[in-house]
């Protein structure tokens, strides 16, 4: 019977992390960005919860130990208050340039 | 007495005491309204009720039981540290003295209150001056009635302070501008000495400072206190005391000095005539300057033998020195002022030789007689329109007969007048006369000093002589003869009710207030002072023992005769033989006695005119050292601290302190320029110069950096896996 382990996991994961990393360096407008940017950081969570369940397996006396699962929803959280504050920026660079190109934020250059 | 009795007359005096203030604060503060038209009726009316308290105060005192007629009602005001119970008394001493002088005062207050509604009409600051007038009397009725050196002192400058008011009343004019300054200057040398004798006893007796309340021996009394306290150490006494007291009391007595303008500080009493009439009548004659034989009087058994002789010596020159020059004045006020100050000299000689008893008589006796002399001269400078000069008087007795009338029993008063030969005059008489049978007493115990102890008393008797002479003369000169300034004599009228009744009350009571009760009272508060311990005191046996003396081979009671006969003789046509002795060239005369020799009175008359050349001797001396110091000082304000323009090698101290600063700042000012601002900018340049190599690395596109990032954690991971594949 052909059964799901850790490397399954691995494989959506690198699939799941590529595809952000693609949508983070093709995508010009800036909510496009912030999904790649979601989805890298969902992968990073489905690996750690991957890695909690292979550390500990079904054994009875690590089922309590929660590691990866709470890093998980930490990265969920904080994935919330930083696309709060993404999507003020966006909003901010919206009003200001009448655009969300990340191409047109470049009045830093010299 | 009872409790009950005592309580009343207390409260009575203290009434009266209060009842001017009262009229003071409200004429001040109910100004436009009816009070303050009517501010002369209101405060006479005030003043007179007040007279009445003390009356009933009088005969009630008189009426009650021989026993406890002393007392005193002691109100502790500051306590003072360190002492436990000691404290600074206010209240009142009530004896036989304070009730005498409180009738006087009211009495004299009250009429010249009376003749200033006359005298100040038109006024324009009429209210006002019933105000001070009133706040005068109050303060004067609070020394009287003091019960603590502490009250005195208060009342002391509140007498002052009236007293520079009033005589600047009229603080438009030049003239009192500088007499009231003079008297204030005058006075608070004189109140040094006051403070400065306060504070040796204060010093040596704590707060137990209560006057002496004569026959009561209470633990705060002063007399005992210092008495334990000097007795304490086995070998002082009273009659042998330590010098501290000496001093204290002549510090004290410095104070009735500057207020009683004795020698040497006299000179602001006859400047004091600026004022108004009705100020001089009561402030500068009859209460205020008596106010200092009156202190004199409540501190007596604390003076010791050699504050005695102070005082009489003090009292001598000033009372000799008073009748010259009365003698030679020209100005009505100014020849009454003199005789104030010589009678005031009569007083304190009596208060130095022990005669108590007739040097506080003299003080009531001459209240009303010198009070009616100045309302007197008052009503002839309103009818002469405010010219003072005798010169230009002359027969106004025939236009003033009132005033003619009343001056002339008040000379008569003031010249001591008597049947002679018998024992019976009116007021001047019985005071003077004891004054100078104390003074006789004194010399006679003073025979080791040969002639300075006999001048004692040959100088009050001489000028016992001088008195009616110039008394008479300023009558002459005013009311007998041919007018001299006939416009004047033509324009001239009496004086309207409110100011003769004053007058005619006064002159009443000059004659008739020899008669009865005030001696009797004063010899009793001597006794009980000699009771309760004081040795300088000579009774009235005593007295009438040097009167016995000296009447056998002097012209007992002829002195006013002759004097007065020779004064009215001598100017009853205007300055007629005086100005032939002064004004001739010839150095002598011939008289019926040899001829007379006319230098020595003539530099007499110079010297006297001239006030013997106090002022000048002052104006070099004190104002003069004064106005050097402060030219030295403004010299070295002027040339040391602010320099002189023409010296450019030294700024002065305050350009000085101007240039250093301004150096101080032009250093400061490079450093901040070459260190501080360069610094700053030198930071800003080499932040913008990294900055600007800096930037040149960076694209500003998000991808980019984007790739850059994972490429580079491409690299580290790359790195991290082949290390470990190495290292395996």
């Amino acid at each position: 019977m052909f059964e799901i382990g850790t490397g399954h996991f691995f494989l959506v994961s690198v699939i799941v992390f590529a595809a952000g990393v693609a949508t983070v360096l093709t995508k010009r407008n800036a909510i496009g960005i912030l999904i790649g940017v979601e989805l890298i950081l969902n992968a990073a969570s489905l690996n750690l919860v991957a890695f909690n369940r292979y550390q500990w397996g079904g054994d009875a006396a690590g089922t309590h130990l929660l590691h990866g699962q709470i890093f998980a929803i930490f990265i969920i959280v904080i994935a919330a208050a930083e696309a709060a504050i993404a999507l003020a920026i966006f909003l901010n660079f919206y009003n200001n340039f009448g655009t969300v190109d990340v191409e047109r934020a470049d009045k830093l250059k010299g | 007495m009872t409790e009950v009795d005592q309580a009343l007359i207390c409260t009575l005096l203290v009434t009266a005491t209060l009842l001017p203030l009262g009229t003071f604060v409200a004429l001040i503060v109910l100004t436009r309204r009816v009070i303050f038209r009517q501010a002369g009726a209101v405060a006479t009316a005030v003043m007179s009720f007040s007279f009445l308290l003390s009356l009933v105060a009088l005969f009630k005192w008189i009426g009650a039981g021989d026993d406890a007629k002393a007392f005193a009602w002691n109100v502790p005001w500051i306590p003072i540290p360190g002492t436990g119970d000691g404290y600074l008394y206010l209240g009142a001493l009530i004896d036989s003295v304070t009730i005498a002088m409180m009738v006087m005062v009211s009495l004299v207050s009250a009429l010249v209150h009376m003749y200033s509604i006359g005298y100040m009409a038109g006024d324009k600051r009429y209210n006002w001056f019933f105000a001070y007038l009133s706040l005068f009397t109050f303060s004067m009725m609070g020394i009287v009635i003091s019960n603590s050196v502490t009250q005195l002192l208060v009342g002391w400058e509140l007498v002052g302070l009236t007293s520079y008011l009033l005589i600047g009343f009229w603080f438009e004019k030049r003239g009192p501008q500088l007499a009231c300054k003079k008297a204030w200057v005058m006075n608070r040398i004189g109140d040094a000495g006051f403070l400065i004798g306060f504070g040796i006893l204060f010093w040596q007796v704590g707060g137990k400072l209560l006057l002496p309340a004569v026959g009561e021996g209470e633990a705060a009394n002063m007399f005992v206190a210092i008495r334990a306290l000097i007795e304490a150490d086995g070998h002082h006494s009273i009659a042998n005391p330590p010098l501290w007291l000496t001093v204290a009391g002549i510090g004290l007595f410095f104070g009735a000095i500057g207020k009683s303008a004795q020698f040497p500080l006299h000179t602001w009493l006859p400047d004091a005539m600026e004022g108004p009439t009705p100020v001089s009548s009561i402030v500068h004659s009859a209460t205020m300057v008596a106010a200092g034989v009156y202190l004199t009087g409540r501190i007596y058994p604390i003076l010791t033998p050699d504050a005695h002789l102070f005082i009489s010596i003090i009292g001598l020159i000033t009372l000799v020195m008073g009748a010259a020059m009365a003698m030679v004045m020209t100005d009505i006020k100014r020849v009454l002022a003199y005789s104030t100050l010589s009678q005031l000299g009569y007083m304190i000689l009596g208060m130095g030789t022990g005669a108590y008893i007739f040097a506080i008589y003299h003080l009531i006796m001459h209240a009303f007689f010198k009070c009616c002399l100045f309302q007197c001269s008052g009503s002839v400078i309103h009818a002469a329109h405010h010219q003072q000069d005798m010169r230009h008087y002359g027969g106004l007795g025939r236009k003033l007969p009132i005033t003619m009338l009343c001056y002339g029993v008040c000379t008569l008063a003031i010249a001591g007048a008597s049947i002679p030969y018998t024992s019976y005059g009116i007021s001047g008489f019985y005071s003077k006369d004891g004054i100078i049978a104390g003074a006789y007493n004194y010399s006679s115990a003073m025979v080791e000093y040969g002639f300075l102890g006999s001048l004692f008393f040959w100088g009050p008797l001489i000028i016992a002589y001088v008195t009616p002479f110039y008394m008479a003369r300023s009558f002459a000169l005013t009311f007998l003869g041919k007018p001299r300034d006939q416009y004047l004599y033509d324009h001239a009228h009496e004086a309207p009710p409110t100011m003769y009744v004053p007058q005619l009350i006064l002159a009443f009571m000059a004659v008739v207030s020899g008669w009865f009760l005030w001696r009797g009272m004063i010899v009793d508060s001597a006794d009980a002072m000699t009771a309760a311990g004081a040795t300088m005191v000579q009774s009235t046996a005593e007295i009438h023992a040097g009167e016995e003396n000296i009447h056998g081979p002097l012209l007992h009671g002829c002195a006013w005769l002759i004097m007065i006969g020779l004064g009215l003789l001598m100017y009853r046509n205007g300055f007629g033989i005086s100005n032939r002795i002064v004004n001739i060239k010839i150095a002598s005369f011939k008289t019926a006695f040899g001829r007379v020799n006319v230098k020595p009175i003539k530099v007499f008359y110079l010297w006297a005119y001239n006030k013997f050349y106090f002022d000048a001797l002052y104006d070099v001396f004190a104002i003069g050292l004064c106005k050097l110091v402060a030219i030295i000082c403004g010299l070295f304000d002027k040339i040391i601290v602010d320099g002189r323009a023409d010296w450019p090698w030294f700024p002065g101290i305050v350009n000085g302190f101007g240039w250093l600063g301004r150096l101080g700042a032009l250093i400061a000012g490079w450093v901040d320029d070459k260190f501080i601002d360069a610094a700053a900018n030198n930071a800003a340049m080499t932040a913008q110069g990294w900055g600007q190599l800096l930037r040149t690395t960076q694209p500003g596109r998000v991808r980019v950096y984007v790739l850059l990032m994972i490429a580079s954690g491409a690299l580290v991971m790359l790195v991290v896996v082949t290390t470990a594949i190495v290292m395996q």
